[in-house]
């Protein structure tokens, strides 16, 4: 839908109705007032169905044998602007590189999605998720296993070839 | 029929006091709600719906959470003062109501009762009084309060008091002209006995009333002491959980109260249109009117009658209470210079002029010989002209400049931020 | 500066480069013939014997390359520094080909650039492509080059070869998957080394760097180098594995504190940690190598037993006071002693701002002795292939510093005894640095005043009358001397911990105090101070000083040296 914008002239003095402008508001208030059709909508009964680009929550991708598939490059926690992820890389008993340390302060995050976007092994998501309150802010630091246990589905990339996502 | 006397008369006014004071506070509660809703469904949306059905148990959650809930002590609060302010609030707004015939006498086995808790001779007077002494509570509230916010809402307040009380007073001398009582009881009658509900022999003054009315309960667009944007919420911002919800009470109160007013003065107060429901106390015998000769004839209360009449009264109280909300949604609020300015510029001068018109219009009518219900067309007549005029002044912005445009007679170019603002040109301009 | 060493022409560059900087320093005088040709457009005159590379990089042009390195030989086989000369009939290695009279050459034509693309290609054909988990990432010169030149998507379809990583011992980890094959570190080991301990074995595509059968680098004191040299992540460090990524760490030029030398180095760090030491290019002193003692000795830096608040001990108590409360203290202490003798000890790890300071203060408080206590090794370890650099035995950064500040050196190897004489004192005793670990609770008992400024807690000196915190050379702006006389300088790369604050700048306010005049209030005008004491400092400022130091008028000889 295009964006379009509405001129509104100002009134000329001394040609101002207030009456009558006063009882087009209370007729157009009736009239709202009197029509059942509302835009509320009831919400945890009701839930919107997130876009396929929706960014929340974030996820860890796993490997089939459960090691997360995060290789601790530190792309993501340099490319975050608001610095909320924290990584500390080591050498699991293969050898392999991986995250000792990987914690996503979902506070702090402004849900851009660059983490997802500058990943190179598609470990970490933003998911299609905001259901996540908790009763305490320590709760909102996501570690490693946090991450991983996310079952939401994760957010589908913009694809350059493809702008509208059609 | 006799009218109550005796040991029943003390038990039936407890228990008008008892119930009146219940449906009273029920219907604060429940406009508080109806607000919430109206407010919703004007905005399209659902509003609290959640708590019982229709979320119809909300007012008591409401209630429940002000009682339980913790509250701040401003500590360079006024203590005493403090908490004084809600309570003058609350009082009189409660205490206003006992004034108010809500419905036709109701016949008892032990003689009729009359549907008003106390019928006092000095009526509408004691109503101005006690409504006068509200704005106390919220002075009291606001001062005592030792916040800059606070102090600027309750002296707006007070201000604002000042400036509406006079036209309301002067909008109800012609009612009181009309009626020759101030009390509610005979300007209810006296609207039965002329065919007339006074809105309309009296329209000018209902309207002056009505705009008056909103201005003394502080509601949009008159809320100039709790103006959010300017105030933070003005004389109760220090104030909160039930010494909040009692400011709160006391606001709807007033409101139910000034429906109430509004449908009794100007609307009939409990009657139903037709004759059949009349009943006034003359010379100690329940009458319904007077025969040609001048005879009195007897009222014939019944319960049914009474039942009927309270929810007449209830509707049209009901429908003010509605108009209120209503406004208040619609219309935004004013400046504080524009409340001033129309109270004293506007409604003043015509609410005395209106006096003078209603006065010398009565007086000719008398002189000429006219009464009963061409004497009611004949000033409905006037008055429709008196309110014409006063709307096409208002309606062509001479007298009310709406928010939106400038003052009149500022010629010349509008002053330019920016660009304009930075260059020579824009220097010069300005004096 | 990388032309002094292949002064004597590109295909000299070995012997050149063996020579080291002291003996391009004594070619400074000699006449050389220059040339002048055209690069990229840009009209230019070098000395003859320059090659191309040198010259691009002397016309502000990058030519990419991985065997070439200014340290070591060029054998122009990594193919990617090819450029188009004028009437040449193929690209020339500009690593090898020396300039000439006229000579125009591009590095950005066409065919330079498609050639490069290509020589890429190929260098990706068995590259793993594993950025994200090599630390060579983000300092990586293939990365640059593919990611400035190289094709968006290889078009190889066979697989590519897998060699997993090797411990090549020592400190280095070797991942074969990674390797360009550019030879630096055979080279290494073979000329500045002269040991070889690494060479290529197997041909073609399936040459692959490697140690002699159980031979590892473990015998070799410089093998830290490698890593360094190497362009790819194909030699990495096993103590910085993993640790930190390149483009996290910030890089400050400084002084390496391990030994006399006084090698240029940088400080890497993150977070207010010191993660790794670097080489830094300085010719006259380390050439582009540093020894692993130096490299690996880094994490006293990172002590967290640090003094944060000036402690004043009044009353059985300890209390931890502000700066101007406790220098006041101080001050007032000083004033009712009056003139007294000092015995002082301070440490060859601080600067010498920090020292001069101190010898000021014994001066002025009535004259005594400045001893200081340093480790030495039993000897030195030399690095054949650079002459000049060696681990010396000196194991402090500044002890020529102190002995030009007239501080005598006892105590034994270890740093240790040799302060009998302060512990019965009954003067002033001031300690600057040293933690005395070696002496027990209640140093120095008869003395009238003991003073400790130092970065440590130390428990010799938990109840000294005053202990102010004090920074290391770290964390502050300063300059070392090192064995040679070299007066260089270092800058801060942490923050302080506390109140920590220089100790030239905590004893100059007292001393400004003292004599009512004004301290010095930056570390430029503390080595003003030390310059105008010391004579063999005359005419030296920071700005002459500057980031690669300068030899002080006399040397004196450290003992043992």
């Amino acid at each position: 839908m295009p964006i379009t914008t509405k001129v509104i002239q100002r009134p000329e003095p001394g040609r101002v109705s207030y009456l009558r402008a006063a009882f087009k508001g209370m007729a157009l208030t009736l009239r709202h007032m009197v029509n059942p059709k509302t835009v509320t909508q009831q919400y945890p009964e009701e839930q919107t169905e997130l876009h396929p680009r929706w960014r929340g929550t974030h996820v860890m991708e796993v490997h089939a044998d459960g090691r997360p598939k995060c290789v601790a490059c530190g792309l993501c926690p340099t490319v975050c602007p608001a610095n909320c992820i924290r990584l500390v890389g080591g050498e699991d008993d293969q050898g392999n590189r991986y995250p000792i340390v990987f914690e996503i302060d979902e506070f702090r995050c402004i849900f851009c999605g660059m983490c997802q976007e500058v990943c190179p092994v598609e470990a970490i998501h933003v998911g299609r998720d905001f259901e996540n309150a908790e009763y305490t802010r320590d709760r909102f630091v996501y570690d490693l296993d946090r991450l991983m246990q996310q079952d939401h589905p994760s957010t589908l990339l913009w694809d350059p070839s493809d702008p509208k996502g059609e | 029929m006799d009218p109550i006397a005796g040991v029943p008369l003390l038990v039936s006014t407890s228990l008008k006091i008892a119930i009146m004071f219940g449906v009273v506070m029920l219907t604060v509660a429940y406009t508080t709600l109806a607000e919430r809703r109206i407010s919703a469904f004007i905005q399209d949306r659902l509003g609290p719906n959640r708590v019982g059905p229709f979320g119809l148990l909300q007012p008591i959650a409401d209630g429940l959470k002000n009682l339980i809930k913790e509250e701040a002590d401003p500590g360079t609060a006024s203590k005493f003062y403090f908490l004084l302010g809600p309570v003058l609030a609350m009082g009189p707004a409660l205490v206003t109501f006992a004034v108010v015939p809500f419905a036709a006498p109701l016949p008892t086995p032990w003689g009729v009762v009359d549907m008003i808790i106390a019928d006092v001779p000095i009526g509408i007077l004691y109503i101005l009084a006690l409504s006068s002494l509200a704005v106390y509570g919220i002075v009291i509230g606001g001062w005592a309060s030792n916040n800059k916010y606070a102090f600027l809402g309750a002296l707006r307040a007070s201000a604002q008091m000042v400036s509406y009380e006079v036209p309301l007073g002067l909008s109800l001398i012609v009612v009181f002209m009309m009626a020759g009582n101030v009390t509610l009881t005979g300007i209810v009658w006296e609207q039965q006995q002329l065919g007339f509900w006074f809105a309309f022999p009296l329209s000018l003054g209902f309207i002056l009333f009505v705009v008056s009315a909103f201005a003394e309960t502080n509601r949009l667009p008159f809320d100039m002491s709790e103006a959010e944007s300017e105030l933070i919420t003005g004389f109760h911002t220090e104030y909160s959980a039930m010494k909040f919800s009692m400011f709160f009470i006391a606001e709807y109160a007033h409101m139910l109260t000034a429906s109430a007013l509004m449908a009794t003065l100007f609307f009939g107060g409990w009657d139903l249109p037709g004759t059949w429901d009349n009943a006034y106390w003359y010379q100690g015998e329940l009458i319904r009117g007077f025969d040609a000769s001048g005879a009195p004839m007897a009222a014939a209360p019944a319960v049914w009658k009474t039942l009927l009449t309270f929810a007449a009264f209830a509707a049209k109280t009901g429908f003010f209470l509605l108009l209120y909300i209503w406004v208040r949604w619609t219309v935004p609020r004013f400046r504080y210079d524009q409340v001033m300015e129309l109270g004293w510029k506007v409604m003043l001068p015509t609410a005395l002029a209106y006096l003078m018109v209603v006065s010398a219009t009565i007086l000719v009518l008398d002189q000429v010989g006219i009464s009963g219900f061409y004497f009611g067309l004949a000033l409905t007549g006037v008055s429709a002209i008196c309110t014409v005029a006063f709307v096409f002044f208002l309606d062509r912005g001479r007298i009310m400049v709406g928010a939106a445009a400038p003052r009149h007679g500022r010629v010349g170019p509008r002053p330019t931020f920016g660009r304009g603002a930075m260059s020579s040109e824009g220097a010069t301009t300005g004096d | 500066m990388a032309k002094k060493t292949t002064k004597a022409g590109g295909a000299e560059a070995k012997k050149t480069t063996k020579a080291g900087g002291a003996k391009a320093k004594k070619d400074r005088g000699v006449a050389v013939e220059k040339v002048t040709l055209t690069i990229d457009g840009q009209e230019l005159t070098v000395p003859r014997g320059t090659t191309l590379l040198q010259a691009a990089q002397d016309a502000g042009t990058e030519v990419p390359h991985y065997c070439y390195h200014p340290g070591l030989s060029s054998p122009a086989q990594c193919r990617l520094c090819l450029v188009e000369v004028e009437g040449a009939p193929k690209l020339l290695p500009s690593c090898t080909t020396t300039v000439a009279d006229g000579q125009v050459v591009h590095t950005q034509s066409d065919d330079a650039i498609r050639m490069r693309r290509g020589v890429l290609e190929f260098y990706l054909l068995n590259h793993p492509l594993d950025c994200p988990i090599c630390d060579q990432s983000g300092e990586c010169d293939l990365q640059d080059h593919v990611f400035a030149e190289g094709r968006e998507h290889g078009r190889g379809r066979e697989a590519k070869r897998v060699l997993g990583r090797d411990d090549f011992g020592g400190d280095v980890l070797f991942y074969g998957d990674r390797c360009v094959m550019c030879t630096r570190c055979v080279r290494f080991m073979n000329e500045i080394e002269e040991k070889p301990l690494l060479t290529v074995v197997e041909r073609g595509d399936r040459a692959v760097i490697d140690t002699f059968f159980d031979e590892g680098l473990e015998q070799s004191n410089w093998a830290g180098n490698v890593v360094d040299i190497c362009p790819v992540g194909a030699l990495v460090s096993k103590d910085f594995l993993h640790k930190a990524r390149a483009w996290d760490l910030e890089h400050t030029d400084s002084i390496c504190p391990n030994c006399s030398q006084g090698c240029n180095i940088e400080l890497h760090t993150r977070d207010n940690l010191v993660h790794r030491m670097k080489p830094r290019t300085n010719l006259e002193v380390n050439g582009h190598w540093i020894c692993d003692y130096g490299r690996g000795r880094y994490e006293w830096l990172n002590r967290g037993d640090r003094l944060e608040a000036p402690v004043v001990h009044a009353e059985e108590r300890n209390t931890a006071m502000g700066w101007t409360a406790a220098l006041e203290a101080l001050k007032s202490r000083i004033d009712t002693l009056g003139e007294s003798s000092v015995k002082a000890v301070v440490s060859p790890f601080w600067s010498n701002e920090d020292l001069g300071a101190v010898s000021r203060l014994v001066e002025t408080l009535g004259g005594g002795s400045v001893v200081f206590r340093s480790p030495r090794a039993e000897e030195e370890i030399t690095l054949p292939g650079y002459e000049g650099l060696a681990r010396r035995k000196a194991l402090a950064p500044n002890v020529q510093g102190a002995e030009l500040l007239g501080c005598t050196r006892v105590g034994d190897d270890a740093a240790q005894g040799g302060l009998e004489d302060l512990m019965d004192h009954d003067g002033v005793v001031l300690v600057l640095g040293d933690a005395l670990d070696d002496q027990p609770e209640g140093f120095a008992p008869n003395a009238a005043l003991v003073v400790y400024l130092g970065a440590y807690t130390s428990s010799a000196l938990a109840s000294a009358d005053f202990q102010f915190p004090v920074t290391t050379f770290a964390e502050q702006e300063g300059t070392f001397t090192n064995h040679a006389g070299r007066v260089q300088r270092f800058w801060p790369a942490l923050s302080g911990p506390g109140a920590a604050r220089p100790a030239w700048l905590v004893l100059g306010a007292l001393l400004g105090a003292l004599k009512e005049e004004e301290g010095p209030t930056r570390a430029e005008q503390a080595f003003g101070l030390v310059a105008k004491a010391v004579k063999s400092y005359k005419g030296l400022d920071y700005e002459t000083i500057g980031a690669q130091g300068v030899l002080s008028a006399a040397r004196v000889p450290v003992p043992g040296d």
